[in-house]
């Protein structure tokens, strides 16, 4: 019924990123920043730094966007991340991405294990960076980061064109030094443009970054079983406790 | 400086790493962070089993006045852990969807109308001008953690989760939860919102997944052969 491979082309697309619908009125602003004010907001305001780096769709490796993460890190071993397509005050919510240890990454079963993807080549090779953050300051980070599994769930898949978020979750793998992992030129310097970094020169800055005695062979999937997974929405009998809907 | 959670596995985190997160937070850029001005508290339940359900605080930003896109944790804390995100349209935005996308989207009016869902801490009088809004949408929601049968990490696939759409299918616990710690009474708000309306063409039929459960699957599809993609830089580590 929905997949996350496949594309419903009834919803024109136009090339303006921003989703249909009207302006913000003034009694929503006046809403809005009511409710501010009153709440706390709390898990929100946890959230501790930005990254920028590049995913690719499992179901086609050839897809590759550019990602914005927001993350918060619940314990020296977990982290979780609302993730953006830019970093604008319009950034469309397109994914969510849990990081975990190797440590907490081993004790998963396999099964579990091949939907999430490995970290080191991503940070070593300069593709993770945390904008306008000097190196010196992010370096500790990333040097924890660099041992991490991910996994990312896309839900919007703004490359295609979609003004609204359509069909299931996608899961996303991470850049690596083989081919299908490669990131595009084109969209690296783009990057680069945008924040005048060079991924070059970080990848030169981060080349004694310590590196995983082993990657787990279960992550990255695709590298060792050329398979990517796509999710499925199915039509079931639903299990009630009253008369729905 | 160091903190833990409860419930996921970890070790407390080092002060120097939570040194590090104050300075990245207080130099970068958090853009659509920042859009995020309200705090909706509601309640999901699994769309292929109505006898699990989950307490939902979703975090919310408009990208326009007809849509928000929202962060959805399990609990109002600091520490509360990311379990999904859900995206609510308008009326007219929904009504462009393809037929099968319509099954992935939840009606909002009963939500609304019954009280179950609010902004905690704001007034019923300023709550009920955005609730009028809210009564009118719909949304999309998943979840991507199942708190409820106490997974400590977010393990398996995304869950279509679905809204509440009439009595008698919540459970009364729940209600009565955030009843006491938000001093709120669900029954005086229904009253307060009897004037409120859904959709204005009614809840479409195919909404709520057409009356129907929505269950998840994964499947391995074949990777594209390696000579579709651009060569591109080859970023060696070493």
């Amino acid at each position: 019924m929905a997949s996350s491979e496949k594309s419903s082309s009834a919803l024109a697309t136009d090339g303006d990123p921003r989703p249909p619908g009207q302006p913000m009125t003034v009694e929503q602003h006046v809403l809005d920043k009511g409710a501010q004010i009153l709440q706390s907001l709390k898990p929100v305001k946890k959230m501790s730094q930005h990254a920028c780096t590049f995913a690719s769709y499992s179901h086609d490796m050839t897809r590759q966007i550019e990602t914005h993460h927001y993350i918060t890190r619940l314990n020296q071993d977990f982290l979780q991340c609302a993730v953006y397509d830019t970093d604008h005050v319009h950034g469309r919510l397109i994914g969510i991405e849990y990081i975990i240890s190797d440590r907490i990454f081993e004790d998963l079963p396999p099964d579990e294990q091949k939907l999430w993807h490995s970290h080191a080549y991503e940070i070593k090779s300069g593709l993770w960076v945390n904008p306008r953050v000097p190196g010196i300051i992010e370096k500790p980070e990333l040097e924890n980061l660099v041992k991490t599994y991910g996994k990312f769930w896309c839900t919007w898949q703004v490359d295609r064109g979609d003004k609204l978020p359509l069909g299931a979750p996608s899961l996303m793998m991470s850049p690596q030094p083989v081919n299908l992992g490669q990131v595009s030129p084109e969209l690296l310097h783009a990057r680069d443009r945008k924040y005048n970094i060079s991924t070059e020169a970080l990848r030169a800055s981060r080349v004694e970054f310590p590196e995983p005695e082993w990657i787990n062979p279960q992550a990255d999937y695709w590298k060792q079983h050329g398979k990517g997974f796509a999710i499925d929405i199915k039509l079931t009998d639903m299990i009630l406790r009253a008369p729905f809907p | 400086m160091s903190s833990t959670h409860p419930e996921v596995p970890g070790e407390p985190t080092k002060t120097g790493t939570a040194f590090l997160e104050t300075a990245t937070a207080t130099i970068q850029s958090f853009a659509p962070i920042n859009q995020i001005h309200q705090h909706l508290c509601a309640f999901h339940f699994y769309s292929y089993d109505m006898t699990r359900q989950v307490e939902a605080h979703h975090y919310c930003a408009h990208q326009n006045e007809e849509m928000r896109q929202c962060l959805i944790y399990d609990s109002p804390d600091a520490d509360a852990r990311l379990i999904g995100l859900e995206y609510v349209i308008s009326e007219p935005l929904f009504l462009t969807l393809p037929d099968d996308e319509k099954r992935l989207w939840h009606s909002h009016e009963y939500e609304v109308k019954s009280g179950l869902l609010f902004m905690p801490g704001v007034p019923g009088s300023i709550e009920r001008q955005d609730m009028e809004k809210l009564a009118k949408t719909y949304g999309k929601v998943f979840h991507f953690w199942q708190v409820d049968r106490r997974d400590n990490l977010p393990l398996g696939i995304p869950q279509v989760m679905m809204a509440f759409t009439r009595d008698g299918q919540i459970y009364e616990d729940l209600v009565k939860g955030v009843e006491n710690r938000y001093g709120i009474s669900v029954a005086k708000e229904r009253e307060n919102r009897a004037y409120i309306s859904g959709p204005t063409h009614g809840i479409h039929p195919l909404a709520n997944g057409g009356a129907k459960g929505l269950k998840t699957e994964l499947r391995e599809v074949d990777c594209k052969p390696t000579d579709s993609v651009p060569q591109g830089l080859c970023l060696s580590i070493n």
